[in-house]
């Protein structure tokens, strides 16, 4: 302390002699010492309050995202992976119909093929997406739908090659297209992870330089306070309170967006994520069923796989289980449960359809896959299809709420800090500048 | 008016261009993607070493001597595997479903037919009088003999070639068709033989003889096996393989589905069919030779192979016994 008030020569000799000599001396004089701190505490203001608000226009730019820009594009690359699989589970059953297939499942077919092409346009305008997936996606599903059509055109002829085209048609959906939806839906949805993790991010920079602001404000006052005895400095405290506002908002905010979002992710993203994946499994095993009585005695493959199908959506630790034991909201818990009711209704209508396959009476096992009516597979199949896209629906309307509630804790926060900020800073030029002035 | 539109065109033609220039990375060309190809298919297949045929150790046509007549229909002697069959009311048949023409589910009508199914029909029609006193159950060609050994079916009529390995197993009748291996491929196609085809591409099933004689053909054509027949017609008619060759029977059905595919070339395997039999059952299998042999000697064997073949329909077999 007591160099603070020694003169400035005796302190440095030589400090004379260059050519900075009076400007050092002078800023270590009280008025030159106060308006480094002025300087200083100026920057600390202007670098927190940048870093407050680019940080929260930045997590609320990434939060708007999720719910305009990511979120909608994974749904869409979801729809995508979905009518592909639909398409591939109704060809097949609408071939076992015989010559004259039923107009709701040629409708279906339809619905789904349209369904993957706006669903690929949708996620090809998106910026990130895979380039090769959407090219090999767009030049394989014409020869998808060509194959399709010449085994409907064979079997309306009652000629068997028709079969085959169909199983080819299928080997290229299972090997080609639903491998390549299934990326674009993976890299979609990591991008709605980052955007969600990032709008959750604390903000590391915003925070720790409100609290350096804070430190060297009350630091400020402090030596105030000693070198002038009074009390207070209304400038400094009305920085000083800004500040603490800033840093209060800036936390609250992140501790209030972070748990919806992490809410949006765990009852809404996570569960519409397993959800879908039990979908497109239950279609992978319709497909197969379909496919075993198309094979004609030679489908063992397939029913393998429908028996995998069925153990990944109701197995030990299977998806449906797995979803259950989530928070989530009631109307997905509900959905769940009717969906597991389902499986095993259609697993025990399936069993009797082998049965029936196996002992040699083909119509009759046909007609448990495509008739309607109790005992069917394909009542079974629809409901738990249907039980499914109502989960779907419900964790995607709860993801949608977390969200729009995220978006909401970001409400007025960048004009609330711009207008915090230049109060600290007006605060600190006001109170500094008042006490420089007395020194002159 | 000419100069305007000349003005238009060019720029449009300048408008196109700059968009190509501006444009994004061109994508990969379509033709980087796989051919769409039916799920299994192995080209070149893969050949057990240790699946080549064995040297025929028997005479396999022979099959056990019929009596010199017939129980009448309805009518089957005491104690006879016949009459267990009667008492069941219909005859049991193991056949296939998915083979043109001999075996295949029409798909309009919802029924198996073809020549094995006519000639098993002939042989319920001798027990109880009626053809129609059949349950057909499809069966793969894995479950052929077991199916017989289980007693889960009385006969099996399923393009079965008589060999001297499923001897040991099964009993089979007398030969009702002489199959052989011959070669399918498109009319426009040069290729008039296995031996026009060495370094061709060549289809059968997996796991079938037919594979292995592609395999081990003097010519060296690449063989290609699918999961099912009907797979190779579609690879065949994608232009993925060359010809397709398996036993005769077999490639007529294919060639009805097709017009523009033709059989061509001589037999170069000699695939004698039977129905099978269960061991325990030598009288059945006396009784249904005797019913082919009145089939041979009324016309009726000829009328199938007709109805079912066409022109390819080869001449009827006549009959072996070892006694």
């Amino acid at each position: 302390m007591a160099l603070l008030t020694a003169p400035a020569s005796s302190v440095r000799p030589d400090a004379r002699v260059r050519p900075g000599g009076r400007l050092a001396a002078r800023a270590r004089s009280t008025p030159g010492r106060l308006t480094g701190f002025m300087l200083l505490l100026v920057v600390l203001g202007l670098l927190s309050g940048i870093a407050a608000v680019v940080g929260i226009m930045q997590r609320s730019a990434l939060v708007d995202e999720v719910r305009h820009g990511s979120g909608p594009l994974t749904i869409q690359a979801q729809e995508l992976y979905r009518s592909l699989s639909d398409a591939d589970a109704t060809a097949a059953s609408a071939f076992l119909s015989g010559g004259v297939e039923p107009t709701a499942l040629r409708q279906r077919y339809q619905d789904d093929v349209a369904a993957a092409s706006a669903a690929l346009a949708a996620v090809t305008a998106g910026a990130g997406t895979d380039r090769t997936l959407v090219s090999q996606l767009s030049a394989q599903l014409p020869v998808y739908t060509g194959l399709v059509d010449t085994a409907r055109t064979y079997n309306r002829l009652g000629i068997p090659l028709g079969a085959a085209y169909l199983r080819e048609a299928s080997g290229l959906m299972r090997t080609q297209l639903l491998p390549a939806a299934q990326g674009l839906y993976r890299s979609e949805r990591g991008r709605l992870a980052g955007d969600v993790s990032g709008g959750a991010a604390f903000p590391w920079l915003a925070v720790p330089l409100l609290l350096v602001t804070l430190a060297g404000l009350v630091l400020a006052a402090r030596y105030l306070t000693r070198r002038t005895q009074r009390l207070l400095n209304v400038g400094l405290l009305v920085a000083m309170g800004a500040a603490l506002v800033m840093l209060m908002w800036t936390t609250v905010s992140w501790i209030a967006v972070q748990g919806d979002l992490d809410r949006a992710r765990t009852s809404g993203s996570e569960q519409v994520d397993r959800l879908a994946s039990a979908r497109i499994a239950a279609l992978t095993a319709r497909a197969d069923e379909a496919l075993t009585l198309v094979a004609r005695g030679s489908g063992g493959d397939f029913d393998k796989d429908f028996n995998q199908q069925l153990t990944t959506l109701v197995g030990d630790r299977g998806l449906l289980g797995d979803a259950a034991g989530q928070p989530g909201d009631p109307a997905v818990r509900s959905a769940l449960s009717a969906a597991a009711a389902q499986a095993g209704v259609w697993r025990d209508a399936h069993k009797n359809l082998r049965a029936q396959d196996t002992g040699g009476d083909y119509p009759a096992a046909v007609k448990l896959a495509i008739s309607s009516g109790p005992g069917s597979t394909a009542d079974a199949f629809n409901h738990l299809d249907k039980d499914l896209a109502n989960g779907i629906d419900a964790a995607s309307a709860d993801f949608d709420r977390q969200a729009r509630a995220a978006a909401d804790g970001f409400t007025l926060a960048a004009p609330g800090l711009v207008v915090l900020t230049l109060l600290v800073l007006a605060g600190v030029v006001a109170g500094l500048q008042q006490r420089i002035a007395e020194y002159r | 008016m000419n100069r305007r539109v000349l003005t238009a065109a060019l720029g449009a033609v300048v408008v196109l261009l700059a968009g190509c220039s501006a444009g994004r990375q061109p994508s990969p060309a379509a033709s980087t993607f796989p051919a769409a190809r039916p799920l299994g298919v192995q080209d070149p297949a893969v050949i057990p070493s240790s699946s080549a045929g064995p040297a025929q150790t028997c005479n396999p046509r022979a099959s056990l001597r019929p009596p010199s007549t017939l129980p009448a229909a309805g009518q089957m002697p005491a104690g006879s595997t016949m009459q267990r069959i009667q008492q069941n009311g219909l005859l049991r048949v193991g056949v296939d479903q998915n083979t043109f023409l001999f075996g295949y589910r029409n798909p309009a009508s919802g029924q198996i037919e073809g020549f094995d199914i006519d000639v098993a029909k002939e042989v319920a029609k001798a027990i109880f009088g009626s053809p129609d006193k059949v349950q057909l159950i499809a069966i793969t060609s894995a479950q052929r003999i077991p199916y017989i050994q289980d007693n889960k079916v009385d006969i099996v009529a399923r393009t079965m070639t008589i060999t001297c390995d499923r001897l040991q197993q099964v009993n089979f009748s007398s030969v009702y068709y002489q199959a052989g291996q011959r070669v399918l491929t498109s009319r426009s196609s040069p290729a008039k033989s296995m031996d026009d085809l060495g370094g061709k591409k060549v289809c059968a099933v997996a796991g079938s003889t037919s594979i292995v004689n592609i395999a081990t053909y003097k010519s060296k054509p690449i063989p290609v096996s699918v999961p099912d027949w009907t797979d190779c017609v579609v690879l065949l008619q994608q232009g993925q393989v060359d010809a397709i060759s398996t036993d005769d029977a077999i490639l007529a059905g294919m060639a009805d589905q097709d017009p523009n595919l033709q059989l061509v070339g001589p037999k170069f395997t000699e695939e004698p069919y039977g129905m099978a039999i269960s061991k325990n059952s030598p009288d059945f299998v006396r009784f249904v030779n005797g019913v082919l042999e009145r089939m041979r000697g009324d016309g009726t064997l000829r009328d199938i192979n007709a109805r079912w073949l066409k022109g390819n329909a080869p001449p009827v077999p006549s009959a072996e016994y070892q006694d």
